[in-house]
């Protein structure tokens, strides 16, 4: 039988409350590590390491380089551990002056000023996407299925119409009253950009209205490449779609504030990393 | 002096308990929580719409609950009232919250201490199994199935079950169609004789244990507070409740003067703080809303809750009998989404037009670990500030002061009594805290 061990970094949990939704593993793999639901002091020796969440403080840097020597196969699960994840909104001066003015505690983990995904640090044999991965995700991960066909884009999942004769002038912000059925989002004005992040989501966000905010990360088309590409990308369907001036666009997908999960592809420390090829990524 | 330091699991995120004895004198408890999110500072800036989006984040276990008070607080804000329609599904979405809650609260995280084992999920099957194996894995199997049952009725009422995204400011995005609230109501059915046969043989371990350790849990009495009504459960409501010991009712609040009644500090221990309310210590979670509950409203949860009055009293005391309160909430919840699921869920207004202003607002819901305030102020359509009023940090005092007791009963000037590891966990899982959510 198959072990595998969870390894929780800095994070919300809910990639580990997704897994228990998985629960056809339950009888089929044994689940050797997992804090959440496990009373165990240390990673045994497991075929499957998954790890969650960001590395945050000095602690996560620790438990990350301890746990991968017992660990045949390496697995990066959600947002966070890939990229950064929602923590990277904290990717700011502001908030870096924040984290480092809290160490001033004592007998407590050092924190880190910025949130890194865990490939900054260590080897990943596979990524598992999403915010957070889907249960059907865990399980192709574990079972190892060839043939498993991950989703697309989110566009492709949406089944909004897009319509050449809406071009709005400008954007409309988040949410602004009425969002009409059945159009795309973009013709309505709003910042949506389900066109480039990876599906698998059914489109849960877009098709009652929500323009999507890229928490799945990029898709298959953009995943080897850099964050500019992704921009680009965008800056692209919007210029083809709309009439908003492009500088209106561009200052909005860079403003963290407005693009949430755009923050996606975490400039590394200062070294230049191999790309992730598409194979690795469920 | 000497520290005693117990790492924690089987709780949500990563905390600690640190015990001070000198001379086999117990000096004090901290409880650390070990971890800092920093939503606080790091939503400033966004436009405040895409909040309700973005502070599900803070907790993957919570999520429905950081949800609706996101879009209450922005409600309150706006000055607007969702339609009955909405309320329902937003009361669905916090009934499934309740739901997966308690029931992974119940088995996997405190039952292994009732089984005497790490964990509830089954060990290498390939080794000769043993009887007690096998019964822990029929255990494991159903307690999934009753969980499911609660996270696919967040997905039924809120889009997806973790970081769901249906409840919009002036209401919800979409009804349920008969179709689906049949199908929903029928897994939830099915569910409710699995969910009272493992809360029964749940009773029966936590009365073996209380024979075994004999105590349930020996603190003092102290207030509880709640955001639930008078004398019925309510997880949407609009008051904060603070009783004392003997059940009186101290105060009821609207969010917005919570800051008149609860005290907050930071600890230099700890990445949260704690709270106290006039000096008093505080107890929030499953054993607060049942100190104030009088009947529950449906049929099994009330033979629960007259068990329980009977045996314990009201209100009752005992720290573990939080969990067992947990189970008749479980029940609860399920027989009550039940109920609302034969309504109809599709007809009359999803949710009332609203202009977006700028100003401040409070939201205000029971999320399963207590009273949950989201503060806002927006400016410019963007948030300037966000405060988030965190029901954990409601009972850091509570459960400081039980790891202290615990403590006094298991350490002597002769020694350490190694049941003190055992009871360290029991404690703080009695309390069921959300570190994730605490550091926000």
């Amino acid at each position: 039988m198959k072990q595998f061990a969870v390894l929780q970094l800095s994070g919300c949990a809910g990639c580990e409350v997704s897994l228990l939704n998985a629960d056809a593993w339950v009888n089929t793999y044994h689940l050797a590590y997992m804090p959440l639901v496990i009373s165990v002091e240390d990673i045994p020796n497991v075929d499957i390491l998954l790890i969650s969440g960001s590395v945050h403080t000095n602690e996560d840097l620790y438990k990350l380089r301890q746990s991968i020597r017992h660990a045949h196969q390496v697995i990066a699960v959600g947002t966070c551990a890939i990229s950064g994840g929602v923590a990277h909104l904290g990717d700011r001066d502001e908030v870096r002056q924040f984290f480092l003015s809290q160490n001033e505690r004592t007998n407590l983990p050092y924190l880190l000023p910025r949130s890194r995904p865990i490939d900054d640090i260590i080897e990943v044999d596979r990524y598992l996407p999403g915010c957070p991965p889907t249960p059907e995700l865990f399980m192709a991960v574990l079972d190892d299925k060839p043939d498993f066909k991950p989703g697309a884009s989110v566009c492709s999942e949406c089944g909004r119409k897009k319509d050449k004769d809406i071009r709005p002038p400008s954007l409309v912000g988040i949410r602004k009253g009425e969002v009409w059925p059945e159009i795309c989002l973009i013709n309505q004005g709003y910042l949506c950009i389900g066109s480039s992040t990876r599906g698998g989501c059914r489109a849960i966000c877009t098709r009652p209205g929500y323009p999507c905010v890229g928490c799945r990360g990029p898709s298959d088309a953009f995943i080897e490449k850099e964050s500019k590409a992704w921009f680009n990308a965008i800056q692209r369907v919007f210029t083809t779609m709309t009439d908003i001036p492009p500088a209106e666009i561009d200052a909005s997908l860079h403003s963290p504030q407005l693009a949430l999960f755009l923050f996606q592809f975490s400039d590394y420390q200062g070294q230049i990393r191999p790309i992730r090829p598409k194979e690795k990524i469920l | 002096m000497t520290s005693l330091v117990f790492p924690l699991s089987r709780i949500e995120g990563h905390a600690r308990a640190t015990i001070e004895i000198q001379d086999g004198q117990v000096l004090s408890a901290h409880f650390q929580a070990m971890e800092m999110r920093g939503f606080q500072q790091f939503v400033l800036g966004i436009p405040a719409e895409q909040m309700p989006v973005i502070v599900p984040r803070i907790c993957g276990v919570c999520s429905t609950a950081q949800h609706v008070a996101s879009v209450k607080a922005l409600e309150d804000a706006y000055g607007i009232t969702p339609p009955p329609l909405a309320q329902k599904i937003r009361e669905l979405l916090l009934l499934g919250q309740l739901i997966q809650n308690q029931a992974t609260s119940l088995f996997f995280f405190t039952m292994p201490d009732r089984l005497g084992t790490a964990t509830l999920f089954p060990s290498d099957t390939e080794k000769a199994a043993s009887e007690d194996e096998k019964a822990r894995s029929r255990i494991a199997t159903r307690a999934l199935m009753v969980r499911k049952a609660g996270t696919d009725l967040i997905t039924v009422a809120g889009g997806q079950f973790i970081h769901p995204i249906k409840a919009v400011v002036g209401g919800v995005n979409s009804g349920i169609s008969a179709e689906d609230a049949g199908v929903m109501r029928e897994q939830l059915l099915k569910a409710l004789p699995v969910a009272c046969e493992l809360f029964d043989s749940y009773w029966e371990m936590s009365l073996a244990l209380r024979e075994r350790i004999g105590t349930w849990g020996d603190d003092t009495p102290t207030c509880y507070i709640a955001c639930t009504s008078e004398s019925f459960p309510e997880y949407n409501g609009d008051l904060v409740r603070i009783v004392g010991a003997q059940g009186d009712v101290l105060d009821a609040f609207p969010p917005r003067l919570f800051r008149s009644y609860l005290n907050f500090q930071e600890s230099d221990y700890s990445f949260a703080g704690r709270t106290d309310y006039h000096g008093e210590i505080l107890r929030a979670n499953s054993l607060a809303r049942i100190n104030m509950t009088h009947c529950m409203g449906t049929p099994r949860a009330d033979d629960y809750l007259a068990r329980f009055q009977n045996a314990f009293g009201h209100p009752a005391h005992a720290i573990l009998l939080y969990d067992l309160c947990r189970g008749i909430e479980l029940v609860y919840a399920i027989e009550r989404a039940a109920d609302i699921l034969q309504q109809p869920l599709d007809q009359g207004d999803t949710a009332v037009a609203h202009i977006p202003r700028d100003g401040e607002g409070y939201g205000l819901v029971e999320a399963p670990r207590g009273p949950l305030i989201h503060h806002y102020k927006i400016e410019r359509g963007l948030i300037s500030s966000a405060e988030f009023i965190i029901p954990t940090v409601h009972n850091v005092r509570a459960i400081e002061r039980a790891l202290e007791v615990a403590a006094r009963r298991y350490i002597n000037t002769d020694r350490v009594n190694l049941e003190l590891e055992q009871a360290v966990g029991r404690v703080v899982r009695a309390f069921d805290p959300c570190i994730a959510c605490a550091t926000h």
